[in-house]
């Protein structure tokens, strides 16, 4: 990024995150850390390994730097089917209680904004925070840090079942921004949650959410993401730690966001710990999906299951980096990671890179990527039983993702991601 | 009858039809007239055009049609994309029927209904309806309910492929039939619950063409012509009792250029051609 562009940022940044530290709190120390941090790296080029396939160019364009207002409307997208009554809203990166429903809340759930935390946390809060989301170089935990405000925290403590919609929208139609969202999910106790974060945006958006999870002893945390159509910049990470028994399942839908980047690092750290990481996606024209993910296996007897599959067309950009750190003592450990891909056109573009460090010796750890093309057979049979070749195609991504959203068990959820996904399928390039 | 009488009640009328794959002729004039409520046979060695000839009826991309016309109901079939000649009523048995992991068969096949029924401008079924019709097609062909909702051919054995293929026809209900090579991989009980299933969908004005190297299918699908083709023509046309002596003699005499005698059973199908 040259000089100017990040002139933009750090000037922005200044001003707004010494604006936020002038409240009381006890993360001024963390903002600074984040400015301090940020001035110093900047966004990373392509030469850095980590980036090599994810242009963060364009976000030196005017507009980004700054936060978007707290203020601004809900875009109009069809409601999702959920079988959950507790909603939460964001708009821009604030919680909305006005907005929310808590009242189905079991008493064993908490939810608060983060700037209401902030505020009145203590010290040990804020060590664990500290913990969960330690402080990086890392470009977006910087931005998060220096501009630290709202967000969310969870938590569940104790035997309890909850099924919560979170709901961000971003609202870039009258200025562009950046919200910069901090979330902590703490389960202990046997808790099961279960977390939909819907993602809606409208106009020149950079909605940067990062989210410290820990999901306790035979506590189990099911969390669906789904990025509804005409999300610009989305990024999204989570520190996620497991406990013994634990379970955390993930999954992230989307289609038709101009660039999305996914980090996602899971640390199963007690025995019979179990994650599973799923994505589907749907990309065309200019559009670039990047999954970001490791699997910290840190003791004996866990397991994680990783499937992937994007469908590209145009000249989109997947990638996929996938990390399966099989630690010393982590015998027995059985991983399974996939990813796939159809390419639709000449100038769509998958690259993948699984990573396996295996320091155990007995393992089961096994790995595989494909890229193909549509498959022509199948398209020929489904057009000689009448069905168009359009439609052909639809349903082409919905065989080739039904592994990835097969376990939804909420059908009418599953259904909609799914036609989602079809709807985005972009048109055969030449109609015969 | 006159000529044109005859032209006016076709289905299908092949003439001269050449074709290829890859820049490979195939097909060398082949052709081949069909009434409604007819069942022709066409046999013929490997390499001879029969699967060729299937897939070019049912629109496959792969295959160049180069020269020659084929009408459909008096339609230009070459015309039309492979699924308006479904929706139009041509249904392919495929020889090897294709597997698609991930699309349960039910909507599959609801899928495939509801597109041909927009087609003809009818309403489209719901799922209850849906499941109701397929089930008495179901047991039409013998079929085990459980395969509805496993992915599409996949993991399917040989009769299991065969008989969807025969299910999806009695779903569709085709105006014609085109069973490619159906008897192939399966053994004698499961070709006989086949040919039930497609001896159930015969009359009317359903007509069928059966390809096939053996005559084994035809003892079941008794065929109203039975034709030979060799490299990519019709040789030979006659009633059923041709396809007992093909099984006598074989096609060996196709090689050697030394046609036998004419038997009695002879029809002068090609004639107007």
């Amino acid at each position: 990024m040259n000089n100017e562009a990040l002139q933009h940022w750090n000037n922005s940044l200044t001003g707004q995150s010494e604006g936020l530290s002038s409240t009381e709190d006890l993360f001024s120390t963390r903002r600074k850390a984040g400015v301090d941090s940020f001035q110093k790296n900047g966004f990373p080029g392509r030469r850095h390994e980590e980036w090599r396939y994810t242009s963060l160019k364009s976000l030196s364009e005017e507009g980004y730097p700054a936060c978007l207002p707290h203020e601004g409307n809900l875009p109009e997208v069809d409601e999702l089917i959920t079988s959950s009554d507790i909603r939460i809203v964001l708009i821009n990166g604030v919680f909305r209680k006005d907005l929310s429903d808590l009242t189905a809340l079991p008493d064993e759930v908490r939810v608060e904004g983060f700037s209401d935390f902030r505020q009145r946390a203590n010290t040990q809060e804020i060590e664990n925070f500290d913990r969960m989301l330690p402080l990086s170089d890392h470009p977006f935990q910087s931005l998060g840090d220096a501009l630290l405000d709202d967000g969310l925290v969870v938590t569940a403590i104790g035997n309890t079942d909850a099924r919560i919609h979170i709901l961000h929208a971003y609202d870039g139609t009258d200025t562009s921004g950046s919200a910069h969202i901090t979330g902590m999910i703490h389960l202990e106790g046997g808790a099961r949650l279960e977390i939909l974060e819907e993602f809606r945006s409208q106009g020149q958006v950079m909605g940067n959410t990062r989210w410290g999870i820990h999901v306790g002893d035979e506590c189990t945390l099911s969390r669906q993401r789904i990025l509804r159509p005409g999300c610009d910049v989305v990024f999204h990470g989570s520190r996620v730690e497991v406990g013994k028994a634990g379970l955390f399942q993930d999954l992230i839908a989307g289609s038709g966001s101009r660039l999305v980047r996914n980090e996602i690092h899971v640390s199963l750290n007690g025995a019979g710990g179990h994650t599973d990481l799923f994505g589907g996606y749907v990309s065309d024209g200019d559009e670039v999906v990047d999954h970001h993910t490791t699997i910290e296996h840190a003791v004996a007897d866990c397991t994680s299951r990783e499937i992937y599959r994007g469908v590209l067309g145009g000249k989109s950009r997947g990638a996929f980096t996938g990390m399966i750190h099989v630690h010393q003592d982590a015998q027995r450990t059985d991983a399974k990671q996939s990813n796939d891909a159809i390419l639709l056109s000449r100038n769509s573009e998958m690259n993948t890179r699984p990573r396996l460090e295996i320091y155990a010796d007995d393992v089961k750890c096994t790995h595989g990527a494909t890229v193909g093309e549509l498959d022509e057979g199948a398209l020929f049979y489904l057009r000689s039983r009448g069905v168009s070749l359009e439609e052909a195609r639809r349903m082409m991504v919905r065989a080739f993702t039904a592994e990835v959203f097969g376990e939804i068990e909420n059908e009418g959820l599953r259904e909609q991601i799914i036609e989602q996904l079809q709807a985005a399928m972009p048109a055969s390039e030449c109609v015969t | 009858m006159s000529e044109n009488e005859k032209e006016g009640s076709m289905i299908l009328e092949v003439n001269d039809l050449h074709a290829s794959v890859e820049d490979t002729p195939i097909l060398r004039g082949l052709n081949l007239n069909v009434k409604p409520g007819e069942v022709h046979a066409i046999m013929g060695p490997n390499g001879s055009g029969k699967s060729t000839f299937a897939n070019v009826i049912a629109g496959h991309e792969d295959y160049a049609v180069d020269s020659g016309s084929v009408l459909y109901n008096g339609i230009d079939l070459l015309d039309l994309s492979p699924e308006e000649r479904a929706c139009e009523g041509i249904f392919l048995a495929f020889q090897y029927p294709v597997s698609i992991p991930g699309i349960s068969n039910a909507y599959f096949l609801r899928s495939a209904l509801n597109a041909v029924r927009r087609y003809r401008e009818e309403s489209e079924v719901d799922a209850v309806d849906f499941l109701q019709l397929v089930r008495s097609k179901m047991a039409l062909v013998g079929m085990d309910e459980k395969l509805l909702q496993r992915s599409v051919n996949d993991g399917f054995s040989g009769g299991e492929k065969k008989r969807n293929e025969i299910l999806q026809m009695a779903v569709l209900d085709p105006k014609l039939a085109i069973l490619d090579e159906t008897d192939s991989g399966l053994d004698i009980d499961a070709l006989r619950i086949v040919a039930e299933g497609v001896n159930a969908l015969r009359g009317g004005d359903r007509s069928f063409i059966v390809v096939t190297h053996y005559q084994r299918l035809l003892d079941y699908i008794v065929p109203d012509h039975v034709h030979v083709l060799s490299q990519g023509q019709i040789v030979r046309s006659g009633d059923k009792t041709l396809a007992h002596e093909l099984e006598r003699e074989g096609y060996s005499w196709l090689d050697s250029g030394d046609k036998p005698k004419k038997s009695e059973a002879d029809q002068k199908v090609q004639e107007a051609s």
